[in-house]
């Protein structure tokens, strides 16, 4: 029913969009209200719960100990998975996973691990044996658009608060009783534009997603480097678009990243 | 009295005629919805609060293109069945997002509707409003529609299906008198507290 | 009522649960309406550690076609749990406890409903469970019944839901996870039309004599009557707020209305609710 109105509305939006206005008044490289909470899920090792304008986004961490891979023994490593639930918009289906949700669990998995924010050395417990693998699951409650930025970020809390559960002597995991916490060297933020009607928008919606020509994320992080980035739908930008779009990353990265970091 | 009431609670202890969105059991009147008790008059009813648009013979609805075939266009009307225009009943072509005004000529039994008169709307932009809520939109003999009319100089067309249809005018003015009708659409003298706001801003004399 | 009170155990007045809790005592529970704004209805539910968000959707044409039913809506509810809303992390894939879970939802908001006025229709009910501990279902039940009137579907009744049953040797009412574990535990949870007491969701798992199932289920029924109480307050909170001004014949401005008109709302609200269950109190005498 709503995705007749929004047929409507995304040739509205391509218009405004040529004249760089947008349907929710904002500026073209203007971000929605941000806004997070953390803690709430008493059985994961961090949680986090984020609010882009109207786009609310769940993630938790589990620690689990599985054995390293042949070709990195002495490491753990992480595994980010995002859902987008039949819950959080009319438009979405049950089923296993779709291509879209792998792209953007792959891209906030990426934003993050190439970043090397997380010591993936400092996850293993005994060489070849065994291993941390930080699992993190996010889910998009309420969908208005740009589940990447706000995913990567609830991923990051989460990793933020980290807690690393102890093991008792037969290597099983004590609950409610932990050694330390994990370690995070960088803040990586992921940051996403699209393309609508010529104009690149920052943070789209879901209607200015389903409007896009094309879509451009980058993770960025304080101390200057590009961890990832990532093209997608069928359009293209201009080599001169992209350093626009890189520019703006950053400072946009240095807001969330003021905003996070007093937790 | 006006009173908020859930699901399954009573509206009335009294003998009255059953209104709308109330039912039956054991000589008691409950209610069927969330909303608002009305009492007073010889029926009991229950305004909801919120609710699907269930199409009723001879209102005026806002469609939206939502399919085009061979034989005619599929219409979304913002209720759980599309309705159908054949391409003999309209003089324009349509395409997918067009907006069309048009009137229900027929419900059958799995409430869908039959439309008459369709007639495809050129430019303008669409207020979507909770439709249980439009009557208050266009008020006792129209009076509040002629005040939004005069007061923001747009054409409107109100659809029953929870669609305002304007253009031309202070659309933003609109939207906001709008969203203050919904929101207050169970106080009384909503039309004097309009004709006030307007006055306000200098819209009316 | 009269008659079944009398099988409500008596307890011991100084005799506390592992959480401190009488044992006819809920764990705290909070109820928010329209959360989630896509979604026709929604609420959001904390129960003791649980917590989990309801959506519903429609009603909405349903497919694939040979799903409908030209008499009828379908009332169909999908429970999952999040990866990490259990100690273990869980399988994201649908397992079978989701899917059994999911059928007995779905049938027992069914009966709550007017569904012989959408034809052809689905009506779908998401749940997602983020946090738990010990009674994940009834919460998603009491959420989902919530979200279905903040949609505007016609009810029979709202849905009152509560887990009871038996630990360390006691007849309890809504059980935590440390007693789901006792080795005598008995879980019951169970699902009410409030105003006619009749039985919409019922499940058991554990051994209980036919004395101990009578104050089981007494006990159960007067919980539910309480959930109850705490889900249409927090309907009529939602009805409140969505309505922002009080006084009928002034014409002042939406911005000062905003301001003044909600404190007195919250307040005149709060009275109505307290006029209203006195009210039922003395029909029900």
């Amino acid at each position: 029913m709503r995705s007749t109105i929004l047929e409507y509305e995304i040739s509205k939006v391509v218009e405004m969009a040529k004249e760089g206005k947008r349907l929710d008044g904002r500026k073209a490289d203007e971000m929605r209200k941000l806004t997070i909470e953390t803690g709430f899920a008493g059985n994961a090792e961090g949680s986090a719960r984020v609010r882009l304008g109207e786009t609310e986004v769940v993630a938790g961490l589990k620690m689990l100990t599985g054995v390293p891979y042949p070709d990195s023994p002495n490491e753990g490593s992480i595994s980010i998975g995002a859902e987008l639930l039949p819950l959080a918009n009319p438009d979405y289906e049950s089923g296993p996973p779709s291509m879209v949700e792998v792209e953007i669990g792959r891209v906030v998995d990426r934003g993050i691990r190439e970043s090397k924010a997380i010591d993936f050395s400092k996850l293993c417990i005994r060489e070849g044996e065994l291993s941390w693998i930080g699992f993190i699951d996010f889910y998009a409650i309420n969908s208005d658009g740009n589940i990447f930025d706000a995913g990567a970020i609830a991923a990051l809390l989460c990793f933020m608060q980290g807690k690393i559960p102890k093991l008792d002597e037969k290597d099983k995991i004590i609950k409610g009783e932990f050694t330390g916490k994990l370690e995070l060297k960088r803040l990586p933020i992921l940051t996403t534009f699209v393309k609508v009607g010529g104009t690149i928008l920052l943070d789209p919606t879901y209607i200015e997603e389903k409007a896009a020509e094309a879509r451009f994320s980058v993770s960025t992080t304080e101390d200057g480097f590009m961890a990832a980035m990532q093209k997608g739908i069928g359009g293209s930008f201009k080599a001169g678009e992209i350093d626009e779009m890189i520019e703006k990353a950053f400072e946009v990265g240095k807001g969330v990243r003021a905003k996070i970091s007093k937790l | 009295m006006k009173e908020v009431v859930v699901p399954g609670q009573i509206v009335s202890e009294d003998r009255k005629k059953l209104g709308s969105n109330v039912y039956v059991a054991n000589g008691r009147i409950y209610s069927k919805v969330l909303g608002i008790t009305d009492t007073e008059g010889e029926y009991a009813n229950v305004v909801p609060l919120n609710g699907l648009y269930m199409p009723v013979q001879d209102d005026a609805v806002i469609g939206i293109v939502s399919r085009v075939v061979f034989a005619g266009f599929g219409i979304d009307m913002n209720s759980f069945a599309t309705s159908f225009i054949p391409k003999s009943a309209m003089r324009e072509e349509l395409r997918v997002g067009d907006v069309i005004s048009a009137k229900v000529s027929y419900v059958n039994e799995l409430r869908e509707a039959d439309l008459d008169f369709a007639r495809k709307m050129q430019g303008g932009e669409i207020i979507e409003v909770t439709p249980v809520r439009v009557p208050r939109l266009i008020g006792k003999n129209a009076s509040m529609l002629e005040l939004l009319k005069s007061g923001t100089g747009a054409n409107i067309i109100i659809g029953k299906n929870g669609r305002v249809w304007a253009r031309d005018g202070d659309i933003g003015l609109l939207k906001e008198l709008v969203s203050f009708i919904e929101a207050n659409s169970y106080k009384s003298h909503l039309t004097s507290t309009i004709e006030e706001m307007l006055k306000k801003k200098k819209k009316l004399k | 009522m009269s008659k079944k009170g009398e099988e409500i155990p008596d307890y011991k007045k100084d005799k506390k649960r592992v959480d401190g809790r009488k044992m006819d005592e809920l764990r705290p529970l909070s109820i928010k309406v329209g959360v989630i704004p896509n979604a026709n209805g929604s609420a959001y539910v904390e129960w003791g550690q649980n917590k989990v968000y309801a959506t519903v959707y429609g009603p909405r044409e349903a497919l694939p076609k040979h799903t409908q039913n030209p008499f009828k809506a379908v009332v169909k509810a999908t429970y999952r749990m999040a990866a990490f809303s259990v100690p273990d992390r869980k399988n994201p894939r649908p397992n079978r406890r989701d899917q059994e879970i999911s059928k007995v939802l779905s049938e027992a908001l069914e009966k709550s409903v007017f569904v012989e006025q959408f034809p052809n229709t689905e009506i779908s009910v998401f749940v997602e469970v983020i946090d738990s501990n010990a009674g994940s279902r009834v919460a998603c039940l009491v959420a989902a019944s919530v979200a279905m009137a903040d949609a505007g579907i016609p009810m029979r009744d709202l849905i009152s839901a509560t887990g009871v049953g038996k630990a360390f040797n006691e007849i309890i009412l809504d059980l935590n996870k440390e007693e789901e574990d006792a080795p005598d535990a008995v879980d019951v949870p169970l699902g009410i039309l409030p105003n006619s007491d009749e039985i919409v969701l019922l499940q058991m798992d554990g051994l209980l004599t036919k004395e101990e199932w009578k104050k089981v289920i007494a006990l159960g029924i007067k919980g539910c009557k309480q959930v109850y109480e705490i889900q249409k307050n927090a309907l009529k909170e939602k009805f409140e707020l969505g309505n922002v001004s009080e006084s009928d014949d002034s014409g002042n401005a939406l911005e000062k209305k905003k301001e003044t008109g909600k404190k007195m709302k919250e307040e005149k609200g709060k009275e109505k609710i307290k006029e209203r269950s006195e009210k039922e109190k003395k029909v029900k005498k």
